[in-house]
């Protein structure tokens, strides 16, 4: 699906200032990667480049992100580096941005939010077969119809969040990146939402990657695990896997520093974003 | 219900206002030592009538009675209020005796506010529209250009520009009338061309300046919003340049303007003192002019009760509206 080869993404239109550092990575079709690493890791600045989100001031310096789309519903295969992504967004690859007031337009309604960039195949039928269509959808979210017709600032935080996790959701696309979709959230409306998108993952066989700096949220859902640190890629292998046999000196701190039911945690992390 | 209740608190605290208003323009020109009555018996003097001591009472008591200046303070405040909240009335102009106020101000109105209201709303269209866009593309060279142009009309004193356009296509280059005259019968098209033609110049003036006011303001507003996480959502679902500007960021970027707007047309009647005075349009502004000049007690009150009714009336408008506008306020 997308495959991420030996690179260096960073920031600066003079200078230049390094973000991922020759990282290697391949998301495969019909599975859930998590990307796990501290603040200032590198996960967020990756998850543009594998975007292709190349706005203020970020660049590739060397290697490549090329992303194969094979779209099954038209039988047309796409091929592309993610500079030119800009085309498939909300077609084969959606985005869920980490939930904030302001991620929605305060003076549109939720409906008019969700059908703005659908795909023409997601629009079939007329506005009311679609209404019909998306109030289903949210109903899978624990969301009444009535939240179509809302204004954002009328939704609670966790309700926010769960329509920004749908809206991505309804473009039934090939890739969904999820940038910290939970990370606002108390545990319960978090593990609700979670279910949500392992669910719609499940049924839509496309691929999800998910980034949090929450180990606790990866071991819940993911497939397959990736920990970054100071910009590189440290460790991955099945989620499964890197829990029960670390082997980087970091990723062992972090599982290590997760609190448990039985006995004192056992280390701190000792770390700073280089 | 809710609505009801708060359209009849808004009325009722629109209602203290005016009759606030009303009470100060009543009580702070009686505090002053000019004394109207006085005033017009020395004008009839000083005309070279002579009236012996009982005609001077008399003519007094019949001035004062006219204008209203009759038994106490408190009387003349009770008079005054229920004149003017009941039959609108301001009496008779004193310096154009015996013409009502009503009549006069009837007659500048569609002056003043012909003048202002197209020129206030072609300066906000145009100032908002390149305001928008250099906001929304700062790097873009007719954005530079607009944005410079409005820059450096933007701080020019309202009087100089007027003096200068008026000196510039009125006598050096006679394109325009120096002075406002009117011809031609009503609704005519002789009429029509010829008020066109005379407010052209003082409409250009006013347009001129506010522009460059609207541009800055909606620049800056833009220029944030662009910062704005949902517009950079909306980048990242695709959608394209045009949807965003016209979806996200001008609507966002307009609410303030419009009660920026609103402000202005009731501050419209207020005339244009200085429009009016250098071109010698008949609207409000030269209305007020005139009554301060000749101590015209009457028509210095309905001119100016007007203005504070009108803008107390445009923020009252603007207040039931703007939840029409923006969902998140809401009347409670």
């Amino acid at each position: 699906m997308i495959t991420v080869d030996k690179v260096t993404v960073g920031y600066g239109t003079t200078g230049f200032i390094k973000a991922v550092d020759e990282v290697s990575l391949t998301i495969n079709d019909n599975e859930i990667l998590g990307i796990a690493g501290e603040s200032g890791s590198g996960k967020s600045t990756l998850m543009r480049a594998v975007y292709g989100d190349f706005s203020t001031g970020l660049r590739i310096q060397s290697g490549t992100v090329t992303g194969r789309f094979e779209d099954a519903r038209t039988g047309k295969v796409i091929e592309a580096p993610s500079s030119q992504f800009a085309p498939l967004w909300w077609d084969q690859l959606s985005y869920i941005p980490q939930g904030s007031m302001s991620v929605l337009n305060p003076l549109m309604k939720i409906e008019a939010q969700v059908v703005d960039g659908l795909p023409a195949r997601e629009r079939q039928g007329g506005s009311r077969a679609l209404r019909q269509r998306i109030a289903e959808f949210l109903a899978g979210f624990g969301l009444e119809e009535t939240v179509l017709d809302a204004y954002p600032h009328q939704l609670s935080g966790g309700m926010r969040q769960r329509v920004l996790v749908a809206i991505a959701a309804f473009v039934n696309p090939r890739l969904i990146l999820a940038d910290e979709p939970t990370t606002a959230l108390d545990v319960v409306v978090q593990k609700k939402i979670l279910l949500m998108m392992v669910e719609i993952q499940r049924r839509q066989r496309n691929s999800l990657v998910l980034v949090s700096h929450d180990l606790g949220v990866h071991y819940q859902i993911t497939d397959r695990l990736v920990i970054m640190y100071q910009g590189r890629i440290v460790e991955q292998g099945p989620t499964a896997e890197v829990f029960a046999n670390p082997q980087h000196d970091y990723t062992k701190n972090l599982i290590a520093s997760l609190p448990r039911l039985h006995g004192k945690r056992a280390v701190e992390v000792v770390g700073a974003p280089a | 219900m809710n609505l009801l209740r708060y359209i009849a608190g808004r009325l009722v605290v629109y209602v203290l206002v005016v009759i606030f208003a009303l009470t100060v323009l009543f009580f702070v020109p009686r505090l002053g030592p000019t004394d109207p009555v006085e005033a017009m018996l020395a004008k009839v003097a000083s005309q070279g009538a002579y009236m012996d001591a009982a005609q001077v009472d008399a003519l007094r008591q019949s001035l004062a009675d006219t204008f209203g200046l009759d038994g106490s303070l408190w009387d003349q405040y009770g008079a005054f209020i229920k004149r003017i909240v009941l039959t609108a009335d301001f009496g008779p102009s004193l310096s154009m005796y015996p013409t009502p106020v009503m009549e006069l101000i009837r007659n500048a109105l569609p002056w003043t506010f012909g003048l202002l209201l197209s020129s206030t709303l072609i300066a906000w269209v145009l100032g908002n529209f390149v305001g928008l866009l250099s906001g929304w593309k700062p790097n873009s060279t007719s954005s530079r250009v607009m944005e410079g142009i409005a820059i450096c009309l933007y701080p020019i004193p309202y009087y100089i520009l007027a003096l200068l356009l008026s000196i510039l296509f009125s006598y050096i280059w006679k394109i325009f009338p120096l002075t406002t005259t009117i011809r031609g019968a009503p609704w005519s098209w002789e009429l029509i061309t010829s008020v066109v033609w005379n407010s052209f110049l003082p409409a250009m003036s006013i347009v001129i300046v506010v522009f460059g006011w609207w541009v800055i303001s909606v620049k800056a507003q833009t220029t944030a919003l662009k910062e704005e996480e949902f517009v950079r959502y909306a980048r990242l679902k695709g959608l394209s340049d045009g949807r965003i500007l016209s979806r996200y960021v001008l609507p966002n970027a307009i609410l303030p303007q419009i009660t920026f707007l609103a402000l202005q047309i009731g501050l419209m009647f207020n005339g244009s003192l200085i429009t009016e005075i250098l071109f010698d349009y008949p609207g409000l502004g030269l209305l007020i002019y005139t009554a301060v000049l000749q101590g015209d007690f009457n028509l210095l009150m309905g001119t100016i009760s007007l203005s504070v009714i009108a803008v107390a009336t445009a923020t009252m408008i603007i207040d039931l509206i703007y939840p029409l506008l923006d969902p998140r306020i809401r009347h409670r």
